[in-house]
Formats: C-alpha cells, structure tokens, sequence
C-alpha cells in the first residue's frame, strides 16, 4: 500500500521532514464516527454519532463531561480517547485544587498539546488515534478546541472530525457568521445539521445514536441523551437533506 | 539525495560512512518546508515576523500564534512543526521558572537559548527523534543594546544581526541585506520586515496568508510584546503600497 521504510516508528524523519506513522494516526481518527462541535458568545455545544456494534449491543459512550465548565467529543479509537478524557479529568480537578477556580480552556488545551506532543517524540509509544473536541466556558468565553493525534491543538468557532467530517465542516464553513449570536437552541440544530451531512443518505440521527452536550454561561456542563435528544432531532427533520455529500471520504471503520 | 534507502538515514544514533546524521538533516527540513519567519535588529529594538496559513475560516483570531513570551524580556518566535515548537517553548518557560526562582532575577536571553539548544541537543544523540521545530529568542535593554539567537534542531545556537527560516529564506535573506538595517527604528523595521514578508510570498501558492509579530526595544522599555494589530495593519498596507509602487516600476 502506501510501505516505505520511514514509516516503521514514531521517532523516524522522512527525507521530505515528515513524521509519517504521527499521519497514519490521523487516519485513525477520520475514521471514527463524526462529531461535531460550535460555539456562540454564550454557549458551546458538541454533537457525536455513536455506532453499535450490532443490534444487540448498545451505543459506544462518545461526549465525557470532564468538568462542570467543560466537556469531551471523542473521534477515532475511543479507548484511546477515554485515556484522553481521564487526563483532562484528572486535570481540571487538580487545578481546581491548587488554584480554587476552574481551570480556563486555553490551560486545559495547552496541557493536553504537550500531552500529545510527546507521544509523537519519545520511542516506545505510539502517538493517541483519537480526535477530540473540547466544549467549555470559562472567564473568557464559550470556547471549542480541536485536538488531532499530530498534537494541533486549535480553538475554533465550529469544527468537525471523524468520518465524512468534510461535509460537516462544509456546512459549517457556509454558516459559521451565525453563530455567534444563536441562542443554545439553535447551536443544537446547526450542530445536528452538520452532523447529519457526515451520514449516507439511506441513515438518519436517531434518538439511540446521536449524543449531545452543552455548556454555557450559568449553564454547566450537561449531556442530552435519547428522549431528550428527540426533542431537538425533532426540529432537524423539518430541514431537508442536503444531497451534497462528501467526495473520497473513506468509508467508516467499525469500532 | 544519495543518503535514501543506504539504512543510514533511520536512526539519529547513527552516523553515515561520510560522518553526517540524516536524521537530523532530515528534522531540519520540517523547518525549512514550514512558513517563513524572520527576525531582525534594528537600530534599538528586534521585531520578528511570521507568515502564516489560515487556511480555513472556522479558525479563531491568532488560532496558532507562533510567538510568545518566554519571560517579561524575552520573546521567543518557534518555526516548523507547530507541537514540536510550542513543547520547546514549553521548556524554554520552564526554564526561565527555575532561573527566576533560584537567582530572583529573569534569565538572559544568552542562557535561555543555551538551555534550549543543550535540550534539543540530547535529542540529536538518537533516544528519541531531533525536534522538527527551530526557535529564535529575542530580547533588548540599555547595556547589551538587541540581541537575537536561533537555535536549530541540530542543537546549533548562533547570535545574528537578522535571520530568515522557512520556506522563502533564501529570498528573505536577501532582501534584508539590501537594507541598512542598524540604522531602522521601530517604526521603519516593522514596516520593512512586512514588506519583506510579503514581497517573497509565492502569490500562487501562499494563499489566506497572515502575519504575526512581536518586538521588544527601547519603545517597549525591554519587555517582549506581540505588536499591536493596528500597527501590524498599517505597516502591511505600507507594505501593499510600496510593492505595487515598485511593481509599476518595472
């Protein structure tokens, strides 16, 4: 496929200056599932797609709170992803201690860069093969941060990653000036448009696969899901499909 | 390049038969291939500049900024690979911490970008892969006047008047040695260092383009300080101005 011999280990240059298992770990991730995450002045909202194995089993657990004023969307190999959100976890509750105040979203995204960072440095680990979205607000803001396994770590307005995310980010990209002023409401809708763009046109959001999380001023961190997703699936349906679909996105890989 | 495919290349820890270490050559081009970022000493004061690619309007204003304070004197500019950079700027403040708590008074320029380059060093000796990133550290006061270092991902630290690295280096450097650069203030640098940016932009190819700066000098009483938009704003529509006046010339 694509073999050369400089894509054996992490800690290898190619004779171009690239790092080329740090991009296979990309490829990890755009093939997770989607999500999607905006933000307004006030609020920041993240959606995900969950998949199940089969009929049978339930839904993989996507969106983590990671603190009162902040959560997690997971895209990519979700246990890597979990270990991520236990770090961030474990992060806002130690500054919390050391300093009495929630930590503020820039600090939790400087962490988590150099966290990722030495995952793409150092022999004997290989680099996370996950994506995560941060939603959080703090003294500054809503914020939402996008995290890749090459350890880019940049505040966005809205953003996806995960399967067929182009099509999202198309969306997004088309809307992104109204955003900032929309109520939380409308943050949900938008969100689940763009989520749904990243689905073929045989699937739909349901209440079972789509997860929603949202944070805000004098709003904590709060995670909808199944009946309380269908009220705003709800006020998706009346949109219509959008038949333009992303081209070349690989097709998604089971986990 | 002769050096691919001989096994010589896939280990810093090794040298080839003629006495190089590939791997490091190697993490050198990540920087080279990276965004353009120059620095230059004026008269009294640095200011540095880099170009960067925006290449999608969902990004936050100065999503990526490239340039921070390492301490209140000393500014630190990273090129090439955005983490490797920001995790040296990372131990260059460390760095500083440790300096400022054992001798209560803010580490000089010179030591900072010594600790760096022993740091990047180490990783050049082949435990791990040599950093993908370079970094040059600024700082300006009354005694010593400006003084600007580049620490490479060789470990290499030189002191220069001005420097360029990047993708457009060659043509950078060659327009700052046009310039008489001891004898720009502030003012005149910052213009010239934008206009400079811009003019070896590869209008092809380098597109939703932005700059960032930073300086420190008499003006700034020896603290490093991103400059301020508005000036940034203005010294590139000097800039604009003066490459299409030149453009009308030829």
């Amino acid at each position: 496929m694509f073999r050369n011999q400089y894509d054996s280990d992490v800690t290898v240059w190619s004779p171009q200056g690239r790092l080329h298992q740090v991009e296979y770990a990309v490829e990890a991730m755009k093939q997770g599932s989607a999500t999607v995450g905006i933000k307004s002045d006030t609020h920041a909202v993240i959606v995900a797609l969950k998949r199940a194995q089969n009929e049978l089993s339930s839904h993989q657990k996507k969106i983590y709170e990671i603190d009162t004023h902040a959560g997690v969307s997971i895209a990519g190999l979700l246990s890597d992803g979990r270990i991520l959100a236990r770090f961030l976890q474990t992060e806002c509750s130690s500054w919390r201690w050391d300093y009495k105040q929630p930590v503020p979203i820039k600090k939790l995204a400087e962490a988590m860069q150099l966290k990722l960072q030495a995952n793409t440095q150092y022999y004997g680990r290989r680099p996370f093969g996950v994506g995560i979205l941060v939603a959080g607000y703090d003294k500054d803001g809503a914020h939402i941060i996008q995290t890749d396994p090459s350890a880019e770590v940049v505040s966005m307005h809205g953003t996806s990653i995960g399967a067929r995310s182009q099509s999202a980010r198309t969306y997004l990209e088309r809307n992104v000036e109204k955003f900032e002023k929309s109520s939380p409401e409308e943050l949900i809708v938008h969100a689940l448009l763009a989520l749904r763009d990243t689905l073929p046109a045989e699937e739909n959001l349901s209440a079972q696969n789509t997860s929603i999380g949202i944070v805000g001023k004098d709003a904590p961190f709060t995670l909808l899901e199944d009946g309380q997703v269908a009220v705003h699936l709800n006020q998706v349906s009346t949109h219509p499909r959008t038949t333009a679909q992303a081209q070349g996105d690989a097709e998604p890989m089971q986990m | 390049m002769s050096s691919i495919g001989t096994g010589y290349d896939l280990a810093a820890s090794t040298f080839s038969p003629d006495g190089r270490i590939f791997q490091v050559e190697y993490a050198q081009k990540a920087v080279d291939n990276a965004g353009t970022m120059i620095a230059i000493r004026g008269k009294n004061g640095i200011v540095m500049v880099a170009d960067k690619v925006i290449s999608s309007k969902l990004y936050t204003d100065n999503a990526n900024p490239r340039m921070f304070n390492v301490n209140d004197n000393v500014g630190v500019g990273v090129a090439g690979n955005y983490p490797d950079g920001f995790s040296l700027k990372n131990y260059a403040y460390g760095e500083a911490m440790k300096w400022l708590k054992d001798y209560r008074e803010p580490m000089p320029v010179q030591n900072i970008s010594n600790a760096v380059a022993e740091y990047i060093h180490i990783h050049t000796l082949g435990i791990s892969r040599p950093f993908g990133a370079g970094a040059f550290f600024v700082a300006w006061n009354k005694q010593s006047g400006g003084r600007l270092f580049l620490v490479e991902p060789s470990g290499l630290n030189y002191e220069y008047k001005a420097w360029a690295v990047g993708k457009h280096r060659q043509a950078a450097k060659a327009e700052i040695e046009k310039l008489k650069i001891d004898e720009l203030d502030m003012q005149q640098l910052v213009k010239e260092a934008a206009r400079i940016i811009m003019a070896v932009r590869d209008e092809s190819k380098d597109k939703n383009v932005q700059i960032e700066m930073g300086w420190v000098g008499e003006h700034t009483n020896g603290k490093y300080e991103e400059v301020p938009e508005d000036v940034v704003t203005a010294a590139e529509e000097w800039a604009t101005a003066k490459l299409d006046e030149d453009d009308m010339e030829d």
